[in-house]
């Protein structure tokens, strides 16, 4: 990968995953010669929490529509249910 | 495999379908819940969905376990969200549940986020295009491994999945700096 996405890729290990003491004191090492890998830092957790609003908000598209496809079943089966009592009730007379 | 790992592999491989399934079995007890202690079937629609928003983040995570049934865990979540929500009625009877609901599910889920920076940066996400907002919401919210995300969206191999996820991510923070130095340029 190029040195600009392998830069992301060393932020992210830091913000995202799980740093080895070795990896945290290198970090810390870096930070003091490299001035601008803080801010990059904090710009790369902002881009993260984008993310997961911009997921959470796609999550709640997919469950408005599972939402609506539940309620056109049970709509659906009401209708059957209503339909069909008539008839049930008509095979539950007693034959003479 | 424990349930916990099944459920958490069926919401992986298959988010569509598990949640149709859980949803089917769960929402008649929340809606017969909420209705029964005076809410709304509105009510009860909006706040089933944020109880399965805090289930799924949890669900997904490889340190969850779960201590019951689905259904049992969600009508959990779902009472104590109830319940909140009715004594924030009691206090402010006249605001809406959705927008103070849904910031309260936000606190919830992950404390210390400030909602409306990231908000700001959501219309960026928007225009990355499909493809990149496919990769990048796939990966970071919904957790799915990098394999499965390289078959989905066809890419040879798991590494170019993964440059091409670091590229997306780059055109984002490209995005949000040029309007950020752009906003304080007037």
């Amino acid at each position: 990968m190029r040195p600009a996405l392998e830069r992301l890729r060393l932020i992210e290990r830091h913000l995202l995953g799980r740093p080895t003491p070795v990896e945290a004191a290198q970090w810390q090492l870096q930070l003091l010669t490299d001035p601008e890998l803080a801010p990059d830092a904090a710009t790369q957790q902002h881009l993260y929490h984008a993310l997961h609003e911009a997921g959470r908000q796609q999550l709640r598209q997919e469950l408005e529509q599972i939402h609506r496809r539940y309620e056109r079943q049970t709509r659906r089966r009401g209708w059957v249910q209503a339909a069909t009592d008539h008839l049930r009730q008509l095979l539950k007379r007693p034959r003479f | 495999m424990d349930t916990s790992a099944t459920l958490r592999q069926a919401l992986l491989t298959d988010r569509e379908h598990t949640l149709t399934l859980i949803y089917h079995r769960t929402f008649p007890l929340v809606r017969r819940y909420v209705q029964q202690q005076g809410g709304s079937a509105q009510d009860a629609k909006d706040v089933f969905q944020d109880a399965l928003v805090i289930f799924y983040e949890k669900a997904v995570a490889e340190s969850f376990v779960l201590s019951s049934s689905v259904s049992t865990y969600l009508l959990g979540i779902s009472r104590n969200l109830w319940r909140r929500e009715l004594s924030r009625r009691q206090q402010l009877p006249a605001t809406s549940l959705r927008e103070e609901h849904t910031q309260e599910v936000a606190e919830e889920a992950e404390p210390g986020t400030d909602g409306r920076e990231a908000l700001a940066v959501l219309d960026y996400v928007e225009r990355l295009g499909a493809r990149c907002k496919d990769m990048l919401l796939a990966f970071y919210y919904f957790q799915q491994p990098l394999e499965q995300i390289a078959g989905a969206l066809k890419y040879g191999s798991i590494r170019s999945a993964t440059v091409q996820k670091f590229k997306c991510l780059e055109r984002l923070r490209k995005s949000v700096r040029a309007a950020v130095a752009e906003s304080v340029a007037h």
